[in-house]
């Protein structure tokens, strides 16, 4: 069975914001504020984004000293595309819902 | 970082499946950058509920995996732990019915005490019988000898000549050691062990013990039937006898309060007390009924434990003979636990190969199955 592709309003956000990131990627709690979805959302997307191809996920280094890696998302080129199919709906893309990172 | 997000933080990977357990890590490296005050709270409680999610769906897919058969509690903590908390439950309801009943307070601690020794004594078995420091033949003869002793030379009552006197004390022995020499013979049928069993089978006939009398013939009985051989078939024809000669012969023992008889007598104390007793009679053979469902193992000592015990319940229901654990005396607690060491630690697991019951008895083979850990 073919999967459809047609994707949540959520995951239309986060896509947004790891296209603007570009190849810098982004962290996970910048997207959660970023897309303005609770991260309880985030994670389980990013797993399925990353598994489906559509997202690397790497520990980088942290700038300041002592400071642990984290994880950062990038955009691969299936996912780019996938974002270019799957854009912000028209005069949604700045109504984000409001309210906090849960 | 208050203390609730850090309890979130430890609660995240116990939660999550080991696949996304670098997922959980990035999670929480994410909550502690947290820049805007308020922030890290909110974020490791939304990581919490996906860490919920992941591991309600884990299990759910684990259960799949394993046939979609609920996994019960014998595989989860294994046929000895299992049979070892219906013994404790026993014990417990019985310390039950004696408080309500108001049996004096040294009959609990003693019961109590007793049940501290067995579970000891069980761990010592169990450890010597993984070293293969528990050769079933010559342990097997020297308990009847034992018990032969105490019908010769044990305090008499009315006749009746069957236990053991240790300081304040008294105890029975037969209560203590058929039931191990039964399930040893289950196991290793060598003739050492036979002869052991001979001698027992003499000893609970010259007490007279009809209740143990009648515990050894059925426990030999079953065996001759479920591993037909030469042997086997010897230790019924002495057990059954023996039993048959215990029968015979007069046995005035009276009924004394809180031990005898009490399967009845308990619900004139109360409804729940009546309920708490036969409750942990019915405790007392669950263990040879749940280590029937296993597979991989040679059952024939489990089931002629179970049979021990139900024939010692049933004697206990018919006569004045001590009701096991439910009932005061330490003697029944002691036995129930050292039989206990032919219980397998772990159920099995699919696939492995059990070691064959052979027809053969083998002296040196260590009394628990090979493999286990």
């Amino acid at each position: 069975m073919t999967r459809s592709r047609t994707l949540s309003p959520a995951a239309r956000r986060v896509l947004a914001a790891l296209v603007e990131a570009g190849t810098s990627g982004r962290h996970g709690y910048d997207l959660c504020r970023e897309a303005q979805i609770k991260s309880g959302t985030l994670y389980p997307l990013l797993i399925r984004l990353e598994a489906q191809g559509y997202l690397a996920a790497d520990w980088q280094i942290a700038d300041a000293p002592g400071r642990p890696p984290r994880h950062v998302y990038r955009l691969t080129a299936a996912g780019f595309r996938l974002a270019d199919e799957n854009p912000l709906p028209a005069g949604r893309a700045d109504e984000a819902p409001q309210g906090g990172l849960v | 970082m208050s203390a609730v997000v850090e309890l979130i933080f430890r609660l995240i990977p116990r939660l999550l499946p080991p696949s996304l357990q670098s997922w959980g890590e990035a999670a929480i490296r994410e909550a502690r950058s947290a820049t805007r005050p308020g922030d890290a709270l909110p974020f490791a409680l939304g990581c919490l509920s996906w860490a919920v999610g992941e591991s309600i769906r884990f299990r759910f897919s684990k259960l799949k995996q394993q046939g979609e058969e609920p996994v019960n509690l014998i595989d989860r903590i294994g046929p000895r732990s299992v049979a070892v908390s219906c013994g404790v439950g026993a014990t417990g309801l019985g310390l039950i019915y004696m408080s309500a009943g108001g049996a004096p307070a040294h009959y609990l601690m003693i019961n109590l005490a007793a049940l501290a020794f067995g579970l000891v004594t069980l761990g010592i078995l169990v450890l010597a019988d993984r070293r293969g420091h528990l050769p079933a033949g010559p342990l097997s003869l020297l308990l009847g000898l034992v018990l032969l002793a105490v019908s010769l030379w044990g305090v008499s009552a009315g006749g009746v000549t069957r236990w053991v006197a240790l300081g304040p004390l008294v105890i029975q022995p037969g209560m203590m050691v058929v039931p191990l020499m039964a399930v040893l013979f289950a196991r290793s049928r060598d003739a050492l062990s036979l002869a052991g069993i001979a001698v027992a089978a003499l000893a609970l006939a010259l007490q007279p013990d009809r209740g143990m009398a009648a515990a050894l013939a059925v426990g030999m009985t079953v065996i001759a039937f479920t591993r037909p051989d030469r042997r086997t078939i010897g230790a019924a024809a002495a057990a059954v006898p023996g039993f048959a000669a215990a029968m015979a012969q007069a046995d005035p023992s009276p009924a004394m309060p809180f031990v005898d008889q009490i399967l009845y007598s308990a619900f004139a104390v109360h409804p729940l007390a009546g309920a708490a007793v036969v409750l942990g009679a019915v405790l007392l053979v669950l263990p040879a009924l749940a280590a029937r469902r296993l597979t991989g193992i040679d059952q024939s000592a489990c089931v002629v434990f179970g049979a021990v015990w139900a024939a010692i319940i049933a004697a206990a229901a018919l006569g004045n003979y001590p009701t096991p654990l439910v009932g005061y005396g330490g003697s029944a607690i002691v036995g129930y636990m050292l039989g206990l060491v032919v219980f397998p630690r772990r159920a099995p697991e699919v696939g492995r190969s059990p070691v064959e019951a052979t027809s053969e008895p083998d002296v040196d083979r260590p009394l628990l199955y090979a493999g286990q850990p």
